[in-house]
This record gives C-alpha cells, sequence and structure tokens, in this order.
C-alpha cells in the first residue's frame, strides 16, 4: 500500500526510491566528508570497482549481490588501508591494482556467471525506480549503520584525520579508528550500489563535500551542508528523473554536480565582488556606500573576502 | 617520582644512531628547554619520549611507565613539529583546539568548554576561534596546535618547535601560559632554536647532538659564555662549535 504523497510520490516504487535516496544522499556525503579530509577521494572509487566484483561473485554463487558486495568491499577497503598505513597508497600504484583487480575480476567473474546483462547494470549504473522493499530494508540498516557511527564517533575520526601523529600520542585507538573508516566507507559504497551505481558512487561521496567546503566553516557545518546537498541532489534527481524520464542515478549525480559548479561560481563573485570594491575604493578615496549583497556576504564570511582559501575550488582527487 | 626518565637510550633509523646514550630526567614542576642544531635528533629524541618510536638500547618511563603503554594518555600533552594540515580542510580553530581534550573527556562525554576557553586565550586565539585553521597564517596554524595540547590540561607537555614563526606578543603569552602549567606542577619539555622568549622561565636547557652535551641551568651555560635571550647569535653560533 503506497502511502498517501502528492505527486510525484504517489506511487509505491518512487516512495521506496524516496527513502533509499534520502538514506543514501545522507550517509555517502558524511562519510565522504571524512575521506575527503584525509586525501583520500579516490578511496570510493576503489571501493566502488572492488564491490563490482563482489556483486559479480554473488551472481554467479547465486546469494544476493548486496551481501557479496559487502564482504568484497570490506576486505578490499581494509586492505586499502593497510597499504595507506604503510606509507604506500599515496604512491599510486598500489592503489591502482586494487581497481583494475575489482573491475577485471568483475567482469571475468560476472561472464562466468552469464550475467554480462541488464540485471548487472542495475548495479553499474543504480536502478533505484526498482528497488524493492528488502533493498531498502538493507539500504537502510548500511545507511543507518554509517549515519550511527559518524554521530557516534565523529570527533574521534574528526581528530585522527586532521593529525594522526598527534591522535596516537593523545591515546585514541587510530588503528582501529582507520580500520572503521575503510569499513564505513565500504558499508556507505554498497548502500549507494543500487541508487546512483557502482560507477557514480565516488561522486556522491565527494561532490556534497566539495560543496560543502566551500559554504562551510566548521567541521560540524561541513557534516550538515554535505548531507543537506547529498539529500537534496537525490531528491531533486529523483524528480527530474521522473518527469522527463531521465536515468535517475545520473541525473541525481549531474544535481550534486550543478550545486558545486554554482556554489564555487558565488564563491568566485564574492571574491571578484572584493577585488572589484577594492579597486573602486583606491580610485575614488573613500569607500563608497556598501553594495548590500555583497556587504551581507561580508558580514557572513569575511574570511573569503580577506583571505580567499587558495583550495576552495579545489575538487579532491 | 620523576615524570620523564630517559636512560641510556640509543636509537637509530638506520645503522648510523641518530641519539645516542642520552639521559634525561624531568621532575613535576620542571621547565627545560632541549636545543640542538639541525638534525641532531631532538624530534626523535621527542618520539622516543611519547612512545612513538621504540628505543634499540636504553629505557623510556614517562610517569613510571612505559610510553607505548602508557594507560592515561591525558596526563601527555604534544605539540608536533610542522603538522601537516589537509589543504581542504573545514574546520574552525575551535573544533581543534577542542579535540585536545578528547584524551581527557572521552568521546562519549561533551569537551569542557571553560578549558578550551582558557587554552584559546592563552594563545591569543580568542578573537579567531570560529576562523577555518586552514585561512590562517602559519604562526596562528602553529598557535592553534599549542591550544590544542594545552586545553588537555597534561602533566607533561612535550612541544617541538612550536614558536618557529610566532610573533613577539604571542610569545609573551605563550611563555605565560607555560610558566602557568609549571606553577600547576605540571613538567614541560620545550624543543626550540628561540629561547629568547622563555629564557628568564627555564629551569634547565639540554644541549643535544647526538648525545646529551649539557644538562644544567641557564646560569651555568652563560658561564660557558652562552647566552640564551640577549645575543640572539650566541645560542646557535655555540651549537656550531659543538663537535
Ligand atoms: N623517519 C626518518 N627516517 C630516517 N631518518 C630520519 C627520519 N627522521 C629523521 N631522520 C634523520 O635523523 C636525524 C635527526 O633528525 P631529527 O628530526 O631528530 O633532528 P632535529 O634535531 O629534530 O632537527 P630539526 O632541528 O631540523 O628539527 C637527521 O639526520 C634525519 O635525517
Ligand atoms: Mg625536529
Amino acid at each position: 500500500m503506497p502511502l498517501p504523497l502528492p505527486w510525484p510520490f504517489e506511487r509505491e516504487f518512487m516512495q521506496l526510491a524516496l527513502l533509499a535516496g534520502v538514506l543514501v544522499g545522507l550517509s555517502a556525503p558524511l562519510i565522504g566528508t571524512f575521506v575527503v579530509q584525509r586525501r583520500m577521494s579516490l578511496l570510493g572509487d576503489g571501493i566502488g570497482h572492488l564491490a563490482f566484483t563482489g556483486v559479480a561473485v554473488g551472481l554467479l554463487l547465486e546469494v544476493w549481490p548486496v551481501w557479496s558486495a559487502l564482504l568484497v568491499a570490506v576486505a578490499g577497503a581494509l586492505g586499502i588501508e593497510r597499504l595507506r598505513a604503510q606509507g604506500r597508497a599515496s604512491g599510486d600504484l598500489a592503489l591502482a591494482l586494487f581497481f583494475y583487480g575489482g573491475i577485471a575480476g568483475g567482469v571475468v567473474i560476472s561472464g562466468k556467471a552469464g550475467a554480462l546483462d541488464a540485471n548487472l547494470f542495475a548495479y553499474l549504473f543504480g536502478s533505484i525506480l526498482t528497488v524493492t522493499r528488502g533493498e531498502l530494508l538493507a539500504v537502510a540498516v548500511l545507511s543507518g549503520a554509517v549515519i550511527a557511527a559518524v554521530a557516534i564517533g565523529g570527533r574521534l575520526l574528526f581528530a585522527v584525520v586532521v593529525d594522526e601523529e598527534w591522535a596516537r600520542v593523545a591515546g585514541l585507538p587510530v588503528g582501529v579508528l582507520n580500520g572503521v573508516l575503510a569499513v564505513l566507507t565500504a558499508t556507505a559504497v554498497v548502500a549507494a550500489m543500487r541508487v546512483v551505481g557502482i560507477l557514480l558512487i565516488a561522486a556522491l561521496m565527494v561532490l556534497p563535500v566539495a560543496s560543502a567546503q566551500v559554504l562551510a566553516r566548521s567541521q560540524r557545518g561541513t557534516l550538515w551542508w554535505a548531507s543537506g546537498i547529498g539529500v537534496g541532489s537525490a531528491v531533486v534527481g529523483l524528480v527530474a528523473a521522473r518527469q522527463w524520464d531521465l536515468a535517475p542515478g545520473g541525473t541525481i549525480v549531474l544535481v550534486a554536480l550543478v550545486v558545486f559548479l554554482v556554489v564555487s561560481q558565488l564563491d568566485a563573485r564574492r571574491r571578484l565582488g572584493v577585488v572589484a570594491r577594492a579597486v573602486r575604493a583606491v580610485r575614488r578615496g573613500p569607500v563608497d556606500a556598501p553594495d548590500p549583497v555583497l556587504a551581507g556576504t561580508i558580514h557572513a564570511d569575511h574570511r573569503h573576502t580577506h583571505e580567499p582559501d587558495p583550495h576552495a575550488h579545489e575538487v579532491h582527487r | 617520582m620523576a615524570i620523564l626518565s630517559v636512560e641510556g637510550v640509543t636509537f637509530a633509523y638506520q645503522t648510523e644512531p641518530v641519539v645516542e646514550a642520552v639521559d634525561l630526567r624531568l621532575d613535576p614542576g620542571e621547565f627545560v628547554a632541549l636545543v640542538g642544531p639541525n638534525g641532531s635528533g631532538k624530534s626523535t629524541l621527542v618520539r622516543l619520549v611519547l612512545g612513538l618510536l621504540r628505543p634499540q638500547r636504553g629505557v623510556v618511563r614517562l610517569f613510571g611507565q612505559d610510553p607505548a603503554d602508557l594507560d592515561d594518555r591525558a596526563r601527555l600533552g604534544y605539540v608536533p613539529q610542522r603538522p601537516a594540515l589537509a589543504a581542504g580542510l573545514t574546520a574552525t580553530v575551535e573544533d581543534i583546539v577542542t579535540a585536545g581534550q578528547l584524551a581527557r573527556r572521552g568521546w562519549w562525554r561533551r569537551a569542557d568548554r571553560e578549558a578550551v576557553d582558557r587554552a584559546l586565550e592563552a594563545v591569543g586565539l580568542s578573537d579567531l576561534r570560529r576562523e577555518r585553521v586552514a585561512s590562517l597564517s602559519g604562526g596562528q596554524q602553529q598557535r592553534t596546535f599549542i591550544a590544542r595540547a594545552l586545553a588537555g590540561e597534561p602533566e607533561l607537555l612535550v612541544l617541538d618547535e612550536p614558536i618557529a614563526g610566532v610573533d613577539a606578543e604571542a610569545q609573551r603569552r605563550f611563555r605565560e601560559s607555560l610558566v602557568h602549567l609549571v606553577e600547576r606542577g605540571a613538567a614541560v619539555l620545550l624543543v626550540s632554536h628561540e629561547l629568547g622568549a622563555v629564557a628568564e622561565a627555564l629551569d634547565r636547557v639540554v644541549v643535544l647532538k647526538r648525545s646529551v652535551r649539557f644538562d644544567g641551568p641557564p646560569s651555568e651555560l652563560a658561564a660557558a659564555g652562552v647566552s640564551l635571550g640577549v645575543h640572539a647569535e650566541d645560542l646557535p653560533l655555540w651549537l656550531e662549535g659543538i663537535r
């Protein structure tokens, strides 16, 4: 029985999609914030590729691909974390081996399973409109775990991501926390798999965070903005997909991308505005009456106006 | 009981020892400076003291325990040398300083706002508390990390070149906060090339160049013709001369 919601969410499949989208829109950017801060934005991609192998294994063994993907993704994430801890993941080759291995393994195994078909595409490109109640439950459990973990242990993860050596001296369980971060990333990837697809998971982990880093100043603000933008992109993407009959996974990511482009544009305009004002001030002597819009932004966030952050536009990879 | 004792400690990253047969002791309420030319092993000794490295020979004791399995880490405060800050880090000064309370309060309890306020006040960052750390100057970032260590209200504070690039006014505040800590019975081990700001407050100076070359009050160093404060060149020149 569908709930009595207005268009476009009047049908049950749209309601299931909405819930899945909101959950993933929340959880992926939340954990993505820590991944980006650790400058491991590639991690989402890497784990996504491994999840592909996991899906293929599930199709071959005829178990639910969500579980096999979770298993392979978690194992892979812990493997990547080991490499990173040994200082080898930044010498990209080791990380790349996981990527290539994940895709190649996935292709070979799904070929063996005779499953190089639409069923597999649902995981590669996402298929949120066909999410079943059972799958929604899995998405809810996985996303819920990520959200709860960040809510409870976010301060610890933050301390470790900022300065690992200091965290070690402070007696924080750095190894365990790094492992937890890796497992949570894998969990968020698997949750997002049916929503935006393996190929676009990393985008949902990184794009809202990149926007949030322009808009927010504090750690807490970043988490709120990132998850807000994630949820907003999921909802808007779903509506647009329904309205114009678009592929929902790609649409959701395109919305997040547009948000980022707009946000970074605003940021650039704000700076240009300040430059223009400074030039005018120099030319005319006394500063003329402040532009009300600009004045608002200056008070809201004078850091940007006086000291532009050279990294605000970096897309973290 | 000594807060810190280092006995006959030797450590090599590869084959050549970087730190050799070092003895060092800090008692409660002692303010000790560790000096030495670049590459003389200061940071390495600090890492040995903190339990980040293990000595190949000799023993390190923190509060009578092996530093690697010290159970109450909140007793230990640390300011790393030039901490690498993730470029895109969106965090305020307050976020970083509040993290300094994790060891003492645990992650399940709210941070002690007053301790955070005091720490910010001590380094003169109260006005910038809601600014992004990544947008601050190098010296202001350094002060943020000093405040993070102060926020934990440690019994032993180890600082690895915390005042490189910190201006005179901030150095004065910095000295005051260290003196305040020492008066409450904590011990401070300060690695620095610039001792002018703290010279008067120091109990001892330890000169390290692989091994300990001098360990005594600043007045004895002065007797050897080396002043810490007045002639900024004295100490570096003298250090150069040590073989
Ligand atoms: N991780 C490392 N691996 C190998 N060698 C190292 C490592 N860290 C330091 N060293 C070497 O050990 C020696 C002592 O280094 P250390 O960092 O302890 O010196 P320092 O006294 O702190 O110097 P500075 O004044 O420049 O901070 C140097 O020769 C350095 O090259
Ligand atoms: Mg050093």
